[in-house]
């Protein structure tokens, strides 16, 4: 990029903000770098702009760089960072047109980081690029002294469960035995406050209610964790059995604070690529009007921009679909098609030309960029019509009896399955939800993880078996005695019935693994 | 300035993804027993690089997944295959969207203990494969002094030269250096001494055979003069000037090898067993390759007769008729004596069968000629898998009955294999194999390391 194109970039720049903040968007100083491909390559492959070392991230790179190499694709158009000063990279080699679009696009991102709910929660980790940066230099250190063997089993065994965090993003983090004070004060309150409204309404009726009481205050006593824990990585930090010395417990403060900080991406992803999307059509429609863009450009604008929205057969393409959602919700707000009425309304005729003009489209779009996650989205705005709409399907790997071949075969596409599927999925990556239910076990300081299930979705029920062994092993290393997971196993799934479930604990002592039913 | 062009930063990725191949290297070394019975290895096309599936690492994660094993699995447990995904586009339930080969279609063999989810196809040299092998196998980096070098006579060598010798190594040149200088300083002292001219002193000296005083006392006569036209320089020698060329015996050392393969291809050595001997062979000839300069192979075939056949052949001839191995151990014999002498080869005999022989004793009479002739090993593998009834070995007994030879069993995934190995440095073994996992132990034992130096 010559000198001339970056000045001509940093006028754009000055209007794209302009129409950003005309838009009603919220902006702030964004830091973008023009940086070469490996650049990026590596931010996308690191999670940061600069991270620790570590061969998984190594492994991406590689992946990444030899996709690019190979195809001239693979590489995001755009990387942004919700730091407290956002931080952005834009490619040297790419075309301006492409570059002024990633402008545009990265505003987008940065309002919603400024306005969603999930994603100012994750700013209050606004030092977390420093964090990474200083992480790097400590960890080094601890490579020079206790060797990369040493080091790396650590970081391994962290990120084997970093993303096991606490369901709900916005609790308060509450040291266990506040915690455990504050569960007392409750079932005290059942015994010595008859006399209040609340104590009359939940007073122990009969002499074994009051028992049942006495006994679970006993339990609360010693009871570690007093109530389930989800944050796997704080209760093990905080509660190992096993010396972790400063520096174990320093990588795993690392890794879950990372973790934490990009959690907030991982809840509104679809939310908020669509939601750049949406504004970057807009600012870049305006700047064409403004003629700031020639016509040539404009084709390698629609060029680019039909390529990030283009479907893709076997994953879901945020871009398109993210996007797809506001065209579809501001439409149907701007019609008033929505509230009881309209839910109500079984006439199909009148149903399909249902316009009250309410016009409250734009107002809708930006109240959901604000207060939704991907998951809610999903479960309000996913309507019958926008799935078939979006042709949104569930395909599964097969085999080909006839040829021995893997197929992928489309298997469903009724909207309340696909909904159901994709608010899973929607929740952390997918992660399945694993509580500690006890980290005092047999008495004998022994881990017990229980695997939340949820019987109307078979996904929910099983793990991956080979996976499994793995991770225990890794908890094992963190905990240093036994580690036992509470999780299901099918017996029979029948299509439209409850799927029999037997439930099964997997264990391993360091050296073996055992299954046992329950 | 919002938009800025930052110093270049050094890359950091190359580094940690060196990391993470260093491990899938490890876990390559873990499977090798596997790996060294891959079909794709062993057929491939010439040229040094394998193509090896390579699943890349992952850090295992909790994550939904059948825990059911999967039919024809290989019984890893169930492995997420039969995964959903969420995807988008024209089509209804029941179509097709994507395909691919499938498990049993697979192109090479999976190396990667730890769950993976995706393949990076990787390229691994198969001499880094063969020395990974040889790591394992205990034998590191064999320095050439190590092996069985021969010495070569390839007649005589001239090294420098020497005063005294016989007549025939005289060396012409050298030795009238001194004699032609001897002439000329002679002309000059009788110049000197006499005050004659050039020529008449030349004749003088000629006259007298180089004898300085003689030609001193021939010129003292006034009335000599020059019989001779021009000045024709001779060397006057004394018996000290007389030079010698030093000689050695040429002796080269030779790290030469050949590896002669016999198989028997009568109707029972079923393709199994072929691909079988064929992967042992493979892998035997990689790994001489690795300590010897130079490696050939000769191919025998037998059933009744035996005869010498290109490679390809084999490998892929069915013949009908008895056995008799005597006639391939005989070609043999004839062969090293012929083209591959144990003065200047080291030979390795392997032999293949599935141990049916119709004359045992005359296969031991020209097995003994092997021994005599002091080959560096005798190999005999013995294969029995997919076999309906398995035919009474004649040849074991054979072996074990004529030559000093000690039975013992190879502890192997499952059970035991059989190995026979001579007793004190007697160079034969023979090993019994009755499946794919007795290709590595096989291996280990013929590539042991004290049968090399």
């Amino acid at each position: 990029m010559n000198q001339a194109d970056i000045d001509r970039i940093r006028n754009l720049e000055v209007r794209i903000r302009e129409i950003a903040e005309d838009m009603g968007l919220l902006t702030t100083d964004i830091m973008f770098e023009i940086v070469p491909a490996q650049r990026v390559l590596e931010g996308m492959s690191y999670n940061f702009p600069t991270n620790f070392s570590h061969w998984s991230f190594g492994r991406d790179y590689e992946r990444n760089r030899t996709i690019y190499e190979h195809t001239g694709h693979g590489i995001p158009y755009e990387q942004v960072w919700n730091f407290e000063a956002p931080k952005a990279f834009l490619v040297e080699t790419n075309p301006l047109a492409l570059n002024v679009l990633i402008l545009a696009h990265v505003y987008g991102h940065v309002d919603f980081f400024l306005a969603n709910r999930y994603c100012q929660q994750g700013r209050s980790f606004g030092d977390i690029a420093d964090e990474a940066r200083n992480a790097a230099d400590r960890f080094q250190e601890y490579t020079d002294r206790y060797g990369l063997d040493e080091v790396e089993s650590i970081i391994d065994a962290a990120m084997a469960i970093q993303w096991h965090q606490d369901l709900d993003p916005f609790a308060e983090e509450v040291p266990e035995e506040e915690m455990r004070e504050y569960l007392m004060e409750i079932e005290r309150a059942k015994l010595e406050r008859p006399d209040t409204i609340r104590g009359e309404f939940k007073k122990p009726q009969t002499k074994e209610e009051a028992q049942a009481v006495e006994k679970r205050l006993q339990e609360l006593m010693f009871k570690t964790p007093p109530q389930p824990e989800y944050d796997l990585l704080r209760y093990i930090k905080a509660n190992s059995p096993k010396p972790l010395r400063p520096m174990g417990a320093d990588i795993l403060s690392v890794l879950r604070n990372q973790a934490r900080a990009l959690s907030p991406n991982g809840r509104t992803k679809l939310l908020n690529e669509g939601w750049a999307t949406y504004v970057h059509v807009h600012i870049m429609r305006q700047l064409f009007k403004e003629g700031l863009l020639t016509a040539e450009e404009h084709g390698v604008f629609n060029r680019f921009h039909s390529s990030v929205l283009r479907e893709n057969k076997k994953s879901l393409n945020w871009y398109r679909v993210g996007f797809g959602l506001y065209e579809y919700v501001r439409e149907q707000w701007d019609r008033g098609r929505f509230g009881r009425e309209f839910d109500e309304c079984e006439d199909p005729h009148k149903k399909a030309y249902w316009d009250t003009g309410a016009n409250l489209g734009r107002e809708k779009i930006f109240e959901i960029r604000a207060s939704c996650s991907d998951r809610m989205a999903v479960e309000l705005y996913f309507r019958d019509e926008f799935i078939h709409e979006q042709a949104l399907y569930i395909y599964q790997e097969q085999v080909d009896e006839r040829t021995g071949e893997m197929i992928d075969v489309i298997v469903e596409n009724r909207p309340e399955v696909i909904r159901a599927i994709l608010k899973r999925s929607l929740t952390l990556y997918g992660t399945p939800t694993i509580y500690v239910k006890d980290g005092n076990y047999k008495d004998n300081r022994e881990l017990y993880l229980v695997h939340q299930r949820d019987p109307q979705l078979v996904s929910t029920l099983e793990l991956n078996p080979q996976y499994e062994r793995g991770t225990l092993e890794k908890i094992f290393f963190l905990w240093g005695r036994t580690v036992h997971l509470e999780t299901g196993e099918i017996v029979e799934h029948k299509e439209g019935e409850l799927t029999k479930v037997d439930r099964v604990v997997d264990s391993y002592d360091g050296k073996d693994h055992r299954s046992m039913k329950i | 300035m919002p938009i800025t062009v930052p110093e270049p930063v050094a890359e950091r990725g190359k580094k940690d993804a060196r990391r993470h191949r260093d491990k899938q290297r490890e876990a390559i070394r873990k499977k090798l027993p596997e790996i060294i019975s891959e079909e794709s290895i062993i057929t491939r096309k010439k040229g040094k690089t394998v193509k090896i599936p390579i699943r890349s690492l992952d850090i295992p994660r909790f994550r939904p997944g059948s825990r059911k094993k999967q039919d024809g699995d290989g019984g890893e447990g169930g492995d997420g295959a039969g995964g959903t995904g969420i995807g988008q586009g024209s089509g209804s339930p029941g179509d097709v969207i994507g395909r691919r080969p499938g498990k049993g279609q697979s192109q090479g063999p999976e190396a990667g203990s730890e769950p993976g989810q995706d393949y990076i196809e990787s390229e691994i040299d198969l001499e880094e494969l063969v020395a990974m092998m040889l790591e394992d196998l205990g034998l590191p980096n064999l320095e050439k002094k190590e092996i069985a070098e021969l010495e070569v006579i390839f007649g005589f060598k001239i090294r420098g030269i020497q005063k005294s010798g016989p007549k025939i190594l005289l060396d012409p040149q050298r030795s009238s250096k001194i004699p032609f200088g001897r002439f000329f300083a002679f002309l000059e002292i009788l110049q000197d001494e006499t005050d004659r001219d050039e020529l008449t002193c030349f004749s003088a000296l000629k006259q007298v055979d180089g004898n300085l005083s003689e030609a001193l006392e021939i010129l003292a006569d006034p009335n000599f003069c020059a019989s001779d036209t021009e000045v024709e320089p001779f060397g006057i020698y004394h018996e000290q000037d007389l030079r010698y060329h030093k000689i050695r015996e040429d002796v080269r050392h030779e790290s030469n090898a050949v590896i002669i393969a016999m198989m028997d291809v009568s109707g029972s050595m079923t393709t199994m067993k072929k691909y079988l001997a064929r992967s042992l062979l493979f892998w035997l000839v990689e790994f001489l390759r690795t300590i010897y300069s130079r490696v050939e192979i000769r191919f025998i075939i037998h059933h009744f007769n035996a005869r010498l056949v290109p490679e390809e052949e084999f490998f892929h001839t069915v013949e009908s008729g008895g056995t008799r191995c005597a006639s391939a151990y005989e070609l043999a014999n004839s062969l090293i004596d012929t083209e591959y002498p144990t003065d200047r080869w080291n030979v390795y005999a392997f032999h293949f069968s599935d141990g049916e022989d119709w004359d045992a004793n005359e296969s031991m009479r020209e097995a003994k000629k092997f021994f005599e002739k002091g080959i560096n090993m005798f190999g005999y593998g013995e294969i029995h898998v997919d076999e309906y009834y398995r035919p009474q070995s004649t040849l074991i007994p054979a072996f074990t009955s004529n030559f000093p030879i000690t039975e013992w069993a190879a502890p192997i995934e499952g059970g035991t294999m059989k190995m026979y190995s001579g007793k004190d440095d007697f160079p034969f073994l023979g090993v019994v194999i009755e499946n794919k996992s007795g290709l590595w132990p096989a291996l280990k034992e013929f590539l042991k390391k004290d049968r090399w130096s």
